[in-house]
């Protein structure tokens, strides 16, 4: 249970929100343009890193505002929070994050308890 | 100590405890040792420590809802209250499930998965409820209403832990500006001032006055919040921490208050001061009721004033024991023997010369091999250093295997620990929240070095208070031990075990055999051999137990590693959890303007949703559903039926761009669409599936009325926030819930005309002037109605939408007007039918997520010349457009007397040879089915496998009783197909 700092609300209990997925995935502007291929990927295809993630947030129990969000997955810290439409922040930003909490490998549960030798 | 005697009852025997003991510390004070039995080998135990590590004394409060499973040694006692033991049959005393320990050969690790493998349906019918009945602890509590309430924090500063270290910190906060919590899970401070004679002084007074001061000083700080009977159990990321208040602690229960409190707390820092648990040994029956832990047994003498025992044997592998040896010469009674498993040059001075004033018999470099004893410990057994045997007439044996910081919640906070060589165990590491750890959880067990570490840790805060304490100490300064996990067995007899895991019945003989069988791994090991699964979580052997796989798999110990710690940190209780969120505050109900008129014809009522909907009216007392139903669906086609609508999701769509979005939102195109008329409508997901439906109103181009299915209103104004808000912040368009606002009637059936002419008698509601889907505004009284033609029965039938304070009066109004057509009001039952003989859908039932329009013959629905919508694309995805997709039929059976059932499948083959050993090809399942009162014999619909292209074939349907029933697969609209009874 983590907090996030909506952008109209200030910070409220991470209950009050609802998670919205991938941030940053446009919906095509011309559907019918495109192939099956293409438009499935928009449809069904969202990335799922452990670490940085993009992601879409909005306060259901409160302003019901959508916003964008940047979430270390591994840790939960979310990292900056922003409106719709603005720029995201870069990626190099964020370089300086601490990957994971026990500095287990970026991929697997990594429940490591005791530091290794 | 208070001198008056508290009485309360344990398996029906009356006993006497002093106020503030435990219900351990009361037994022991009248010398009960014997308090349960064990969890798979029925063996007798007692009370193993003084505190929340128990994993032996477990019990039942009979008088508090029967709760189950009940620390002896940390529930207080109180007048009247009723305890019994648990997990015995018929009495703790003569427990036959003992056999069982008899038995223990075929009871080994893993023998659950080995042994209960078949024959097929024996799990269920024999082993489990056998094995429910014969294992296990306490009975489940009889239902009670929870009182429980959930409390919000916001701090600077949590210290958990009001023992001497926690108070230190504490002391170094009062009065400044940070705001703190101090939470403290016993009803004193002082931690081990108050349990062990450890401490001589501090600044020259005695410990007990330096604590009262000192907590006379926070408490009048106003900057510290005490929290006290208050247990951290879960340490979660970003600097959330839970805690569990026991409001009743030494007091029956107060039906008027709430007996817990769920503290949620959020904080900028987080002091650990939570200290350190006494670990075992393991020896040959090392369980039997008289073995306790050493510190635990001097917490006893210390703070409850209750000797267990005048001349135990002590077991000891550290210097710590020092103090239970001063404590117990103190109050003049003599140990048994003293029995270390050090060199007598290793061991502290002041011990050797506690040892030799009072001539206590001393064993250096010798071990406890095993204890003797039926019920509990007669004799120890002693291996000296030359390897011999002695046997010593005892009743108590007090064990100290060392001690292992309280890590817990810091691992929980995903701190990391390292070993400690020289202490052998595991302490902090790194942390990974704002986490400071001072005293003992730290791994520091000296009170010289605990100043430093105070002063050190903490100076990162501004203006804190200086400290000025100056400790004298009773024994050995420092802290030494010798690692010893399991001494060796002599005698081996059925009886004689060596346990691991007191509460789960773990013994390093399970142990070992799970390493052989492959269990190398600590997670694994855990998981096939239950080690630490209990209650308890292996709070005293834990460690112990990795102590003796590193022997086994001959590796250290920290490669070894822990078992992964998880909240919480001890049980907590459901009630807690769930706080006022229960019974009518669990999920509100809610209720139509029309309820009251409901309940009072009988109405039968369906949860749909939060909505309480009338389901059908019963109108005399032995009227069945059946009856009920068949009753009002005849009626409504007869003459007129009406509903209660009420519950039908309304959304306001408006803003310059309203037309533009309303058609981006749904398949229909609502462009050339006259104003006051509505359309049915079905809005789509991305993935072209139908996701809902509705009547699309078109009040102007900017200004639009739609209806949602009662369940899914929320969620369709939420996707339609998303996509203004996501996809399209360009478009000007405003929505806004209006489902309270109004009160719908749904007056359906031939005769429903002449009934509006006569409840509206100035609107003309003739087909010119009030054509199908057309709607219009009218005054009514002081307000304003809203009159739509459209139906969902398939019969003539207007919609009414009226501000609910006018609903009550209008509804019966309705009545009054029709009683020579006997208008009937019909629920959601006879609804469904209705519509089920129209062939009209139901989202959520004929559809599941994974229908398209499409499939569905809704084509006509489909605005093609619309650029895009929501879903469009989706609809030309090969998959899609497949032609074997599951489409929607209907069904009605060969022999007309038959019923068929909804969710059986819809098969090919008539015969169903039994046993089925092929498979049987499923073309898809029946997904709706009613007898029609009107047709007169049953009607389905079905979504099977290129559906459209069977109808004129015939099917089966299977039924309950592995038959199958001949059906006609025919287009789903099975009265007046062309609509000629709406139009009317």
């Amino acid at each position: 249970m983590f907090t996030i700092k909506c952008p109209y609300c200030g910070e409220r209990d991470q209950s009050e929100f609802s998670n919205g997925g991938e941030a940053h995935v446009a919906r095509p502007k011309d559907p019918e343009q495109i192939s099956d291929r293409e438009w499935s990927e928009y449809v069904f295809i969202r990335a799922n890193p452990k670490g940085i993630y993009y992601e879409r947030w909005v306060h259901t129990h409160g302003c019901k505002k959508w916003f964008n969000a940047v979430r270390n997955t591994s840790t939960d810290e979310i990292l900056k929070v922003y409106k719709m439409g603005e720029t995201p922040p870069p990626l190099k930003e964020f370089k300086d994050t601490i990957k994971t909490p026990s500095g287990e490998p970026d991929v697997g549960s990594g429940n490591f308890s005791v530091k290794k030798p | 100590m208070s001198e008056n005697k508290i009485y309360f009852k344990f398996d029906g025997k009356k006993y006497a405890g002093n106020e503030g003991d435990t219900i351990a510390a009361a037994l022991l004070r009248n010398n009960v040792k014997l308090i349960g039995r064990s969890f798979k080998y029925h063996r007798p135990r007692g009370i193993y420590t003084c505190g929340i590590e128990e994993p032996n004394a477990l019990v039942q409060i009979i008088n508090e809802h029967n709760e189950p499973n009940v620390r002896a040694t940390v529930k207080k006692i109180y007048e009247g209250m009723v305890v019994k033991s648990q997990n015995r049959w018929p009495s703790l005393k003569t427990d036959l499930g003992s056999i069982n320990n008899i038995l223990s050969p075929i009871f080994s690790a893993g023998f659950y998965y080995k042994t209960f493998m078949g024959p097929k349906g024996f799990w269920k019918n024999v082993y489990e409820p056998l094995i429910r009945r014969t294992a296990g602890l306490g009975k489940p509590p009889k239902e009670f209403k929870s009182k429980s309430i959930h409390q919000h924090h916001n701090v600077d500063v949590i210290i958990v832990g009001g023992g001497l270290s926690g108070l230190l910190a504490a002391r170094k906060f009062a009065g400044t500006n940070y705001d703190v919590l101090l939470v403290e899970r016993e009803d004193t401070f002082g931690g081990i001032l108050k349990n062990a004679d450890k401490i001589k002084s501090i600044n020259d007074q005695p410990a007990d006055e330096w604590l009262e001061k000192t907590e006379r000083l926070i408490r009048n700080s106003n900057n510290i919040k005490i929290l006290k009977n208050t247990l951290v159990t879960t340490y979660n990321f970003s600097d959330h921490l839970i805690a569990l208040e026991d409001k009743n602690v030494g007091k029956p229960q107060d039906n008027e208050k709430p007996e817990l409190v769920l503290h949620k707390i959020r904080t900028k820092h987080t002091i650990l001061a939570n200290g350190h648990i006494e670990r075992f040994i393991t020896f040959r029956n090392n369980d039997l009721p008289g073995v306790m832990l050493a510190a635990s047994f001097e917490k006893y003498l210390n703070r409850y004033g209750v000797v267990p025992d005048e001349s135990p044997v002590i077991f000891t592998n550290n210097s710590s024991t020092f103090s239970l040896l001063k404590s117990l010469t103190d109050l003049g009674h003599k140990p048994k023997a003293y029995v270390d498993i050090r060199d007598q040059k290793n061991i502290e001075k002041q011990t050797l010369e506690l040892l030799e004033k009072f001539n206590i018999p001393f064993y250096p470099k010798s071990e406890i091999e095993g204890c003797e004893g039926k019920k509990e410990v007669k004799k120890v057994s002693i291996r000296t250093k030359k390897n011999q045997i002695t046997k010593i007439k005892t009743s108590m044996l007090c064990v100290s295997g060392g001690f292992n910081p309280d890590i817990h919640l810091f691992t929980q906070s995903k701190g990391l620990l390292k070993w400690d060589k020289d202490y052998l165990t595991f302490k902090p590491d790194r942390i990974f929240q704002k986490t400071i750890t001072l005293g003992s959880v730290s791994g520091n067990f000296s009170y010289e070095k605990l100043l430093v570490e105070v002063e050190k840790k903490l100076s990162e805060f501004e203006g804190l208070n200086e400290l000025e304490v100056k400790f004298e100490i009773n024994g050995p300064e420092k802290f030494q031990i010798k690692e010893l996990w399991e001494t060796k067995h002599e005698k081996k007899s059925l009886w004689s075990k060596s346990f691991i895991d007191l509460q789960n019945d773990v013994t390093t003989k399970d142990l070992r055999q799970a390493v052989n069988e492959g269990f190398n791994r600590i997670e694994h090991l855990k998981r096939f051999t239950t080690n630490s699964m209990g209650t308890d979580q292996g709070k005293i052997s834990s460690i112990n137990a990795l102590g003796i796989v590193s022997k086994i798999l001959k590796k250290d110990i920290s490669e070894v590693g822990t078992t992964t710690y998880r909240p919480p940190y001890s049980p907590v209780n459901f009630s807690a959890i769930a706080g006022r969120s229960t019974y009518e505050f669990y999920d509100p109900e809610r209720k139509t303007p029309l309820h009251s008129w409901h309940v009072k014809q009988n109405a039968v009522f369906e949860n749909v949703g939060q909505w309480k909907r009338p389901w059908y009216f019963k109108k005399s007392e032995d009227e069945t559903m059946h009856q009920a139903v068949q009753r009002e669906a005849e009626q409504v086609r007869k003459t007129a039926g009406i509903l209660d609508g009420s519950t039908l999701g309304k959304i306001e769509i408006k803003g310059k761009d309203a037309l533009t979005f309303v058609n981006l939102m749904y398949t229909n195109s609502f462009t050339k669409m006259k104003p006051k008329t509505g359309r049915y409508a079905l809005m789509l997901g991305e993935d072209g599936m139908v996701k809902d439906d509705g009547i699309v109103c078109k009040i102007n181009e900017q200004h639009f009325i739609v209806t949602t299915t009662t369940g899914n209103a929320a969620s369709v104004l939420a996707h339609m926030e998303e996509y203004s808000q996501t996809e399209w912040p360009n478009l000007n368009v405003y929505m806004n819930s209006i489902t309270e606002q109004f009160a719908t009637f749904n007056l359906s059936g031939p005769k429903s005309r002449v009934i509006m002419s006569r409840v509206f008698n100035d609107i003309d509601f003739s087909n010119d002037q009030f054509p199908f889907m057309s709607f219009n505004n009218f005054k009514y009284l002081d307000t304003e109605i809203r009159i739509l033609r459209a139906s969902f029965t398939g019969e003539l039938g207007y919609e009414i939408y009226v501000p609910p304070s006018y609903a009550l009066k209008l509804w019966q109004k309705f009545f009054i007007s029709s009683r020579d057509f006997d208008l009937v009001p019909y629920g959601t039952e006879t609804m469904h039918l209705l519509r089920a003989e129209k062939g009209y859908i139901i989202v959520g039932q004929d559809t599941d997520g994974t229908v398209t329009p499409l499939d569905l013959h809704l084509n006509w629905m489909i605005g093609k010349k619309k650029k895009d919508f929501i879903g469009k694309r989706s609809l030309t995805r090969s998959d899609i457009v497949r032609e074997n997709r599951k489409q929607l039929v209907g069904l009605v059976p060969v022999d007309k007397t038959l019923g068929i059932e909804e969710g059986q499948h819809v098969i090919e083959q008539k015969d169903l040879s039994l046993p089925i050993k092929d498979p049987v090809d499923m073309l898809g399942h029946v997904t709706s089915s009613y007898f029609s009162p009107n047709l007169n014999h049953s009607v389905a619909m079905a979504l099977i496998r290129g559906g459209k292209r069977k109808i004129g074939s015939r099917l089966f349907v299977s039924t309950e009783n592995l038959n199958t029933i001949a059906v006609e697969v025919v287009e789903p609209n099975f009265i007046d197909p062309k609509n000629e009874r709406m139009m009317l």
